[in-house]
């Protein structure tokens, strides 16, 4: 469990780093909490590691123009404990499931974006809020939404040459509930199956709601038909469980995990869709909506 | 030192350890040592049909690679205990002409660092010819064999006669059971690793992260045709073993094979991608269990058989379905005992002892039969456990295995643990849980006897001129407190203080023999020939202290470390300045022991998703006279939690290819401190009636009593009459499928 060999550069600006990816056959260190592992088993072999941890800047998290906006350095702990209304509740809620607390103050959200593991939670976030993701080439950047952004398991339409230098998220409207519940073997282990929902209710009926799905198809999920099932409808906990159930049979794409048959991660689905509404709700109660 | 036995002395090599002062085998800094990595099988089963290592000796920085072909005669692996089954089935250091599981050897790459030996590892052309590839040892037991003309079942053994088909047809009730022991990796902190270094002349030093440095110093010898003494074996500092290290491995006669070939120092450490794919993995049974009672719950006869997944080679895996039969009978009256098991060769890692070692696969057998036909009779499972205890006054009891219960009580230690855990108060509650629709809520027992040590132990004392003095043992700790648990029963002895003894083990060169710490054997046996050797050492020098002052011996006493007659006073260090070199030996064999306990849990189930939440465990051992109770909690801690493991987490998969499903532990689950329940630690003391110390073992109980209570628990959560779709580990998908097709029934 030794890597091969490989050239390793430091990047100081993200020009500098942009300009080792287009020598080719380079992957970028941030947190590494991935790419060391995937070094050590050889089934990463790059030529050349450019290492963005002293790039000045890429730690930024801050909103501007009403969006949360996310640097490549900004680590998983970062979110434990931020402001910025529901949107920051959210990540905050999402970020206590990611891995452990050592993982959790090295890697960073970007990375996981980036290797978008089918089991990682924020991009699934991301694509449930409608993120957007500033990639940065030699030619500039450009901009891609993050429902287009995953193509498949650790398949994303990121160019080699290309760095993901930004998120942005749209903060959520104050009032919005959210929620997020996740189901894994152990506290440590990835997740096999979660869900988030956002909820936003005007004159007792759902004004706005978002569904998204962890783990559940090949890709992250926006569970569109749960949505539909609840949206414009007067608010309703009861209707939760059929959103959770157009969630499993609409929605989820499941692929046979370990310990976890396609038919109990549609039933999984169904529950934790539930619960991550439920969650929602409880944050709107005091409220009233 | 009065009072001595049971003190709780804290562990000296902590403050070593934990310092990070311990030297393991990865810290030893040897000149011009190579690092070694493997060339191993990508392939299960197949013809090797040719391997290439021209493209590894042109890497830069590679000094050397190896094949079996390098080797005019390649050694061959010494089998652990069981000869019969591996004498027509070698097991090469380097594979030959076939491998058998994925990871098997097939040629070693030198450099001067790992780094490099990995990138000539890459380089390694290797052609096989896949043969079928089979992982499920009943079907191999009659699969294409493994190796030509021998069939796959490398042992049978057979305790009992069958059991009339009349008892089963008259009994007025039957249960059976088809329950699965999964494959598990020992996943101790510190993999395997050794280092070989030749000392000129033929003679070598071999440091080895080891439980037993004086066989594998024999078998070394014995594989390169070595007098033993040119081979001297040291055990530095080892991170944990639980029984996947007594053993002799392929990698270690490879790396001993190319340091004499190279006459080079050459150490391999083995990694986690390594160690995962074994050898040696644990457990792997597939058990069948029969029981037949009256309607008041007094059991008539109990069939156990078992076919058990040994790997690809039988050399240390055969005997362990041998110690699960053994111990097939519990801690229960059984009018007719009928056990088989078979060892079956398969296309997996070799297995090996796995802490418990046989013993929790026949725990669990008859603990999760006996909850069952409790189930079915409508019973209390600890009413029914105690109509059929063997009871306080039948020891010495002798099963029909072969083996000798020396004592015990397991009424009082089931007594112990049903007050602890608050048993009828959990009953009751379960019952409102279920009259108000509560999630699932289930109480398990597990009423467990197991077997430890076996075989003679070697101990010396010896008294030193500067007041000190050593202890010598052929045990060899692997992290269980020697340092601290040795010296404390000498000190007993002599009545000095703890601190005045230094302990000698894990060195050949310094320990004349030994057989080494493995089976829960280091303190019953190890431990109980130290007492002994310290108390030859007081009667010598009782009888040189008569003669010095010329009276007769009875009338010489010792106290604390001191010698006196008549008017006459001297310590023992003025003695030996008097007398010489004051030193007594012992080899003390005494029989095995049969530690004891019980153990409940409280589980919730969550009802969605099916993840047990473990409210409670109580845990009640019987080690007989315990040393030190720190060190025995910590290893009670320690093994229930491994338990846990096996119980709810751990399971080494293998995909239909015969390749390993886990990669590393993101996938092999273990449980961390996140995972620990509740648990309380009892104790009862039965001394072991043949020993003077009075020790049993400890140290294997909690995998032993963890699984089975675990198990019985959700299984009286959900209410199953049928219980076979509940198999370890009891993840939420198991928990959930077991209900759903419980409740459809």
């Amino acid at each position: 469990m030794k890597p091969a060999a490989f050239d390793y550069v430091v990047a100081h600006s993200a020009g500098e780093a942009v300009a080792a990816l287009a020598g080719g056959d380079t992957q970028v260190l941030a947190g590494g909490q991935s790419l060391i592992l995937e070094l050590n088993y050889r089934a990463a072999r790059p030529a050349r590691l450019v290492d963005i941890n002293r790039v000045p800047g890429f730690d930024h998290l801050g909103v501007t123009d009403a969006a949360l906006r996310v640097g490549p350095l900004v680590r998983h702990s970062a979110f434990a404990d931020l402001d910025h209304g529901p949107l920051g509740t959210l990540l905050g809620r999402v970020a206590h499931h990611i891995a452990h607390p050592p993982v959790r103050a090295r890697g960073t959200m970007l990375g996981s974006l980036a290797y978008a593991h089918p089991a990682a939670e924020w991009p699934a976030v991301v694509t449930t809020l409608d993120g957007r993701l500033v990639l940065t080439g030699g030619a500039g950047a450009r901009t891609v939404a993050a429902a287009d952004f995953f193509t498949g398991p650790f398949g994303t339409v990121r160019r080699p040459d290309e760095l993901l230098t930004e998120v942005r998220l749209a903060l959520l409207p104050v009032g919005t509930g959210v929620g997020f519940a996740e189901h894994r073997r152990t506290h440590a282990s990835f997740a096999q199956l979660a869900a988030l929902a956002a909820l936003t209710v005007r004159g007792g009926r759902v004004d706005e709601v978002r569904v998204g799905l962890v783990n559940a198809a090949d890709r992250p999920v926006r569970a569109r038909a749960a949505e539909r099932v609840l949206l414009d409808r007067p608010l309703d906990p009861a209707a939760f469980a059929e959103a959770g159930q157009a969630a499993a049979a609409e929605d989820a794409d499941p692929r046979p995990q370990p310990y976890a048959g396609t038919a109990y991660q549609r039933h999984a689905v169904a529950v934790l869709v539930r619960r991550a509404l439920d969650a929602a709700h409880r944050d709107l109660a005091p409220t009233g909506g | 030192m009065p009072g001595l036995i049971g003190a709780r002395l804290r562990r000296r090599e902590d403050e070593r350890l934990v310092r990070g002062a311990g030297r393991f085998l990865a810290d030893l800094r040897v000149r011009r040592c190579l690092e070694a990595v493997f060339v191993r099988s990508d392939t299960a089963h197949g013809w090797l049909r040719g391997v290439r290592l021209d493209g590894v000796r042109s890497v830069p920085g590679v000094v050397a690679a190896f094949a079996a072909a390098d080797f005019p005669d390649v050694p061959v692996t010494p089998p652990m205990m069981d000869p019969q089954s591996a004498r027509d089935r070698p097991w090469p250091a380097l594979a030959t002409d076939r491998v058998r599981h994925v990871g098997q050897p097939i040629a070693v790459v030198l450099a001067a660092d790992r780094y490099v030996a990995e990138d000539g590892r890459d380089a390694a052309g290797v052609d096989i010819e896949p043969l079928p590839v089979l992982l499920d040892p009943t079907e191999a037991a009659g699969g294409a064999p493994l190796f030509e003309g021998l069939s796959n079942v490398a042992d049978v053994k057979e305790f009992g006669a069958p059991v009339d088909e009349a008892v089963w047809r008259d009994a007025a009730v039957v249960v059976e059971g088809s329950y699965r022991q999964q494959l598990m990796a020992h996943t101790s902190l510190e993999p395997r690793a050794v280092l070989v270094r030749p000392d000129g002349g033929d003679r070598f030093t071999v440091w080895c992260s080891h439980q037993a440095p004086h066989r594998l110093r024999r078998d070394l010898a014995g594989a390169f045709g070595l007098a033993e003494e040119r081979v001297r074996v040291i055990v530095p500092d080892v991170g944990g073993a639980f029984g996947g290290k007594s053993e002799t491995y392929p990698e270690y006669l490879a790396v001993f094979a190319a340091a004499r070939r190279l006459d080079r120092p050459v150490r391999w450490l083995e990694d986690r991608a390594e160690a995962l794919t074994g050898p040696p993995h644990g457990r792997g049974q597939h058990q069948r269990t029969r029981m037949a009672a009256t309607a008041d719950g007094r059991i008539l006869a109990y069939e156990l058989l078992i076919d058990a997944d040994i790997g690809g080679y039988p050399h240390t895996g055969a005997f362990v379905p041998l110690a699960t039969s053994m111990m097939a009978n519990g801690a229960y009256v059984i009018p007719r005992l009928h056990v088989r098991t078979r060892a079956v060769l398969t296309t997996t890692a070799p297995t090996a002892p796995y802490r418990g070692a046989g013993r929790p696969e026949a725990a669990s057998a008859i603990e999760r039969t006996v909850d069952l036909l409790a189930h079915r009779l409508g019973l209390d499972p600890a009413e029914l456990r105690r109509r059929n205890f063997i009871q306080p006054d039948a020891f010495p009891y002798p099963t029909v295995t072969g083996y000798t219960y020396d004592s015990g009580d397991y009424p009082a230690a089931l007594d112990v643990a049903l007050r602890t855990i608050g048993y009828d108060g959990w009953r009751a509650e379960q019952a409102r849980w279920r009259g108000t629709g509560g999630a699932p809520l289930g109480i398990g027992l597990c009423t467990y006897v197991e077997r430890s040590g076996a075989g003679e132990e070697f101990a010396a004392v010896e008294a030193c001129p500067d007041g000190t003095f050593v202890a010598v043992s052929g045990c060899c700790s692997t992290g269980q407190g020697h340092e601290t648990s040795f010296p404390q029963v000498v000190a007993s002895v002599l009545g000095v203080a703890p601190e005045r003894i230094r302990l000698v083990e894990r060195d050949t060169a310094a320990v004349p023999k030994g057989i080494g710490s493995y089976a829960s054997r280091s303190m019953q046996t190890g431990g109980a020939a130290l007492q002994r050797a310290a108390g030859k050492l007081v009667d010598e020098a009782r009888r040189r202290a008569g003669e010095l002052w010329g009276r007769p011996v009875r009338e010489v006493e010792h106290h604390a470390g001191t010698l006196s007659s008549g008017g006459h006073r001297l310590p023992l260090e003025e003695l030996v300045a008097a007398t010489g070199a004051l030193r007594a030996e012992e080899t003390y064999a005494p029989p095995e022991a049969f530690p004891f306990g019980a153990y409940a849990a409280i589980v919730e189930v969550e009802p969605e998703l099916g993840e047990v939440r473990v409210l409670r465990l109580v845990a009640v051992d019987d080690y007989g006279v315990v040393v030190n109770p720190l060190i025995v909690e910590g290893q009670g801690h320690g093994s229930a939690v491994q338990g846990l493991g096996q119980a709810l987490f751990e399971e080494f998969r293998y995909a239909a290819d015969g390749r390993p499903e886990q990669r590393g532990l993101l996938d092999y689950l273990l449980p961390t401190v996140s995972e620990l329940p509740p648990m309380t630690f009892e104790e009862t003391c039965t001394p072991n009636p043949n020993t003077p110390l009075g020790a049993k073992g400890a140290g294997e109980a909690g995998c032993i009593g963890v699984p089975p209570a675990l198990v019985n628990a959700v299984a009286d959560a959900l209410q199953l009459d049928e219980r076979d779709a509940l198999q370890m580990p009891l993840t939420p998908y198991t928990c959930w499928s077991a209900a759903r097709a419980g409740a459809a029934r």
